[in-house]
């Protein structure tokens, strides 16, 4: 039997297992993350892989049209003229849609950046709107077929905060709606300045939350979705991210047969923090 | 080609549709028809023969899926074809077994096979239909030599 450990070295010890269950959470978080991000993959793929192929496709006529141009522009007949001009209309439209198709990817891609930020990212005035629409952008190729998303931006002042834990807590709730609507249904996301905090609120139409569930749906490891859908962390996550690191709040309510809708109302400056 | 040769393309997105209808105005004297709602598409094939359906997988209200099985009902003999950028196993063996698809492409497509697919389809829709009218021919042939052994046997017996 070893003897019990003397006060500094269990202080030590003690210290030790505190910064471990702090890199552990930080882990956690981080996984969960990714977790939310491949949930969505294949809907971020779809996004991405049709601009992509109208752009390479563009590429190709486009420089097989130029060709053409040249050609019917060394012929120099009346024909060969109107036909140059045709293609080159040509072009131009597939100019147009190629910007078009550029700034698609760029949207995604923005959207993912939100995520891919450093995790103790500093507290910086962001824009809450751009933020949920950027965020939008990553469900869309989820929800394209079933979920019409509908907004209604307010008129809200930009908010210090730390941009892609909120995102997260955005993806989180926007998925979380998606899954729980069966078949057809529709999402609305609706921002608000309301006194000294922005009220962000993400309504569904799905079934609703069973009323024995609600009081464990911010628990971690809670969940109702299947195996390999759910990890039961995005609420307990969420809750944290609005609460404790923002100083807000994350409530919602629910109805049977009719809907849930989440609020998230996080205070537009953040107080300092006394280091603890 | 037999005759000028129609091609369909349902794509809820506007820029599929502009980019496949410009390569294939450029390389080939096909008809193009393109439509973003697959609704209209359908409303489409009921009054218009087309040799190939290119179709979408993920659109709104109807899948690609949905689109192509309306296709088949309509329009038994034009060749199916699923474009898509949602590269899922499950969807390419659904759409597979459930449309008797004949090709599943993926986005990003390559320009050069996607034209050899769709003239390899449009062959195959033309053969069919010719196929169908020889064979109908064929049983008209055979019911009006019927016919006359029939009354050649009367006026011999």
């Amino acid at each position: 039997m070893s003897q019990p450990s003397n006060p500094p070295e269990f202080a030590n010890e003690l210290e030790e297992l505190r910064a471990r269950a702090d890199s552990l959470a930080t882990q956690l978080a981080q996984s969960y993350k990714m977790a939310s991000i491949g949930r969505l993959l294949a809907g971020i793929v779809h996004e991405i892989n049709t601009p992509i192929g109208s752009i390479l496709s563009n590429n190709q006529v486009l420089y097989r049209s130029l060709e053409l141009v040249k050609s019917a522009l060394a012929n120099g007949d009346k024909d060969s003229l109107a036909k140059a001009n045709r293609l080159v209309e040509t072009c131009l439209s597939l100019i147009a849609i190629d910007k078009i198709a550029c700034e698609r990817i760029s949207d995604v891609v923005r959207g993912l950046k939100t995520f891919a930020r450093a995790e103790s990212s500093e507290v910086r005035k962001a824009d809450l709107n751009q933020q949920l629409q950027d965020t939008l952008k990553l469900t869309q190729g989820e929800f394209r077929q079933r979920i019409k998303v509908e907004t209604d931006w307010g008129q809200i002042p930009q908010v210090e905060c730390h941009g892609n834990m909120l995102s997260q807590v955005f993806l989180n709730i926007l998925v979380n709606a998606g899954q729980a609507i069966q078949g057809e249904g529709k999402i609305t996301v609706r921002t608000r300045h309301e006194g000294d905090s922005v009220h962000i609120s993400i309504a569904d139409t799905g079934p609703g939350i069973k009323p024995e569930d609600r009081p464990k749906i911010f628990a971690g490891g809670f969940t109702t979705k299947a195996v390999g859908v759910g990890t039961g962390l995005g609420l307990a996550l969420s809750k944290k991210i609005v609460e404790e690191t923002h100083g807000g709040s994350l409530h919602f309510e629910s109805e049977i047969g009719i809907g849930t809708t989440f609020h998230i109302l996080v205070p537009i400056e953040q107080k300092k923090k006394a280091e603890g | 080609m037999i005759e000028k040769a129609s091609v369909l393309i349902v794509d809820d997105e506007e820029m599929v549709i502009t980019s496949v209808r410009a390569y294939l105005e450029l390389e080939t004297n096909f008809e193009v028809h393109g439509f973003t709602e697959p609704e209209q598409a359908v409303k489409f094939l009921e009054s218009n023969l087309v040799d190939i359906a290119v179709s979408d997988y993920l659109m709104p209200r109807m899948s690609g899926i949905q689109f192509l099985t309306r296709a088949k009902q309509l329009q038994p003999e034009a060749t199916r074809v699923l474009l898509t950028g949602h590269a899922d196993k499950q969807s390419a063996i659904q759409a597979i077994n459930e449309v008797s698809l004949y090709q599943y492409v993926e986005k990003p497509w390559e320009n050069a096979q996607l034209l050899m697919i769709i003239q390899n389809g449009i062959e195959r829709a033309q053969l069919l239909r010719e196929l169908r009218a020889t064979m109908s021919e064929l049983s008209t042939a055979h019911s009006s030599l019927k016919d006359v052994q029939k009354k050649l046997l009367k006026a011999f017996l």
